[in-house]
């Protein structure tokens, strides 16, 4: 079965922006900070695929349990060592996130370094590489087509039972609804913070190694990919895990998926200005639903449209637009 | 002595520096005494720079009567440019100025879209926002090769052609610290004035100025645009410095997070600060990449990325010991030189060295 590239594409790099936005949306939800530095993280894990590959000669997909450490211990020690000390000292918002960037820009210098290291000691290609050819094929298709949709699926099922079914879950969306209450009900709040951007940077590890598959790994991808992981969480609305995995496939199909239309339609001068959808989907989410997708009061929307046709129905909407954590 | 290679750094050090205090003092304007944090300052510098290579290339091109095609024979043409130029040095300094004049005029219109979001929008919202405006111009750059050629890059004409070789650098430092000099006049006397006591007044309470009948909205707006033009003109003034533009040097390393390294560790919302910080940041760079060949051989990997490194856990420890950098944002006298209201605010033992340099 051949299909065209474009639709794999399109979906490894929706799921690529629905994992990270994901991740990016739990740390964000616990410190109000956004994290510049996030879209990095999904740097190391492409990282760590090449050495899985090179170094180990082992399948990529092994890549994927040490990415999530390796990427949640640098989310981590974010959180431990630079933001809970600044906010302690009351440093404002934007202090914070300049600190991220700072952070940022460490972790670029040590995955440049790693790139050097490895391309001197072991004489591989580690900038503008593709290990596309590594990847299992399943009935004529890459693994990754499959496996990248997958890894969504159960990351969300299993964030939600956690979130919703455990002692843990409880704890963290008691946290993030009101810091000082749930101190107060003996709720050890710095921890399940932490443990938050763990799990948030190591999803994102998750995603780069997943996505080393198919796109090419290079240490600047950070950079490149922080204007789609934001507007995707800001469509997303940025206090919704289920908002974020929406956004993330929302402006990752518009990506791949528009621009080729746009580009078949008006001309390939169009792929030049991709970066631009990212940006209206930031501007037209901040003008017409500020809240994003989790902000939309679906229920009411419907029967307002409902109204509109002259059938009006029932109960009043639920809200659905509380932060759900 | 005059093409020694002490004298050829330390002229160097000079144009960087001149260039970066333009950029800072305009980032100071916009975060430290407005409170807008611009996370996207590269695209108003990156927008100067590429007027400085779309715009005056083409336009002496065609008065000059050369032919072809500005991106793809551009290798070709800008040394029959500069050859040009150095017969005609008057229609070059005219092109150079309306090129600066329209670099200003592009930022100022940037910073006219950015304060769009900036006035709806607060903390981190519009970091956000202004970070992936940011993003955008270097890849745009970069993949619409018309612009600014792409990946290969442009060159950008000399209007200094007419010098001999080794005076060209000195007379364009020279140029530059000029105009440095001119924007840190500038920007003392904004602060100083009305204008910038009612930006201060906004960014520590909105609400209040506008309970006092302040328009905040249009004062936020003039101030993110007067910043954006400024930063234009010497992103355009670094163009012409270095001959070229190339539109991955437009990083969000190099003209958004140096810069504001440049301003925490000086002292945000001190222009005297912004100096200090500047020197100390361009010192430290320009001596690592001077000593870098001697280091070369001792490490896997390039030097460059422990210059990244350092400068990225100097900015984390000024940000956790010293966040208000090494000038504190001092009360400003409303008249400059009238010392009654300095004084009252200074505590007496607080006096350190650099206080004493700068007063």
């Amino acid at each position: 079965m051949q299909i065209d590239p474009i639709f794999s594409d399109a979906v490894i790099f929706a799921s690529l922006l629905a994992l990270l936005s994901l991740g990016l949306t739990l740390t964000y939800l616990t410190t109000r900070v956004p994290n510049f530095a996030h879209a990095s993280f999904a740097t190391i894990g492409v990282y760590v695929s090449l050495a899985a590959i090179h170094v180990w000669e082992t399948t990529p997909y092994l890549a994927i349990p040490v990415s999530f450490l390796l990427s949640g211990a640098a989310a981590l020690s974010l959180y431990t060592f630079i933001l809970k000390p600044l906010i302690r000292k009351k440093a404002t918002q934007a202090i914070l996130m300049i600190s991220t960037l700072a952070f940022d820009l460490i972790i670029i210098a040590i995955i440049n370094i790693a790139a050097d290291y490895l391309a001197r000691s072991y004489h591989i290609v580690s900038r503008e590489f593709s290990l596309r050819s590594y990847d299992a094929q399943v009935s004529g298709m890459p693994l990754i087509v499959i496996a990248a949709p997958v890894a969504i699926a159960a990351l969300l099922l299993v964030l939600h039972l956690v979130l919703k079914r455990t002692k843990f879950g409880i704890a963290m969306r008691a946290s993030t609804e009101n810091e000082d209450l749930a101190g107060t009900v003996g709720i050890n709040v710095r921890l399940v913070y932490g443990v938050a951007w763990m799990l948030g940077g190591g999803v994102a590890g998750v995603a780069g190694a997943l996505m080393s598959l198919w796109f090419q790994g290079d240490p600047n991808l950070g950079p490149l990919l922080i204007p789609s992981v934001f507007a995707a969480s800001i469509v997303g609305g940025f206090v919704s895990i289920y908002g974020a995995i929406a956004g993330g496939i929302l402006v990752g199909l518009s990506e791949v998926l528009g621009t080729r239309f746009l580009a078949g339609e008006l001309g390939s001068w169009l792929i030049a200005y991709r970066p631009l959808i990212p940006l209206a989907f930031i501007g037209v989410t901040l003008m017409i639903a500020p809240r994003g997708l989790a902000g939309v009061d679906w229920g009411r929307l419907l029967s307002v449209l409902r109204r509109g046709r002259g059938r009006r129905r029932g109960k009043p909407a639920q809200d659905v637009g509380r932060p759900e954590a | 002595m005059a093409t020694g290679s002490e004298f050829v750094f330390f002229v160097d050090l000079l144009a960087i520096f001149s260039v970066y205090v333009i950029v800072n003092l305009s980032l100071n304007l916009e975060f430290g005494y407005a409170g807008v944090p611009n996370f996207g300052k590269v695209l108003a510098v990156g927008a100067g720079a590429f007027v400085a290579a779309a715009v005056p290339g083409r336009i002496i091109a065609s008065a000059a009567g050369i032919d072809g095609d500005y991106i793809a024979d551009n290798l070709a043409m800008v040394p029959q440019i500069n050859a040009w130029l150095a017969d005609n040095t008057g229609i070059g300094f005219a092109v150079f100025f309306a090129t600066l004049g329209m670099a200003a005029a592009a930022g100022a219109g940037l910073g006219l879209v950015t304060s769009y979001p900036a006035i709806r929008l607060r903390g981190d919202y519009l970091a956000i926002t202004l970070l992936a405006f940011g993003e955008s111009i270097r890849i745009i750059g970069n993949n619409f090769t018309p612009l600014v050629g792409g990946t290969l890059g442009v060159g950008v004409p000399d209007p200094l052609s007419f010098l001999p070789d080794e005076m060209r650098f000195p007379f364009a430092t020279l140029g530059l610290v000029l105009t440095a000099i001119a924007v840190f006049a500038y920007s003392e006397r904004l602060v100083r004035s009305p204008l910038g006591r009612l930006l201060r007044s906004v960014r520590d309470n909105e609400t209040a100025a506008a309970a006092l009948g302040k328009d905040t909205a249009r004062i936020r707006m003039r101030a993110i645009m007067v910043s954006a033009a400024l930063a234009a003109i010497g992103g355009a003034l670094y163009a012409f410095y270095t001959g070229g533009t190339i539109a991955v040097a437009y990083d969000r390393a190099s003209w958004t997070f140096w810069p504001f390294l440049m301003i925490l560790i000086g002292g945000l919302a001190n222009n005297k600060g912004i100096l200090v910080g500047t020197f100390i940041f361009v010192a430290i760079r320009k001596v690592i990449i001077f000593f870098k060949d001697s280091f070369e051989g001792l490490v896997p990997f390039d030097i460059v990325w422990l210059d990244f490194l350092l400068l990225g856990a100097i900015m984390l420890a000024v940000l956790l010991y010293r966040p208000q950098g090494i000038f504190p944002e001092r009360p400003t006298p409303t008249v400059r030189g009238a010392g009654g209201m300095k004084s009252t605010h200074r505590r007496p033992g607080a006096r350190g060295i650099l206080d004493l340099l700068f007063r």
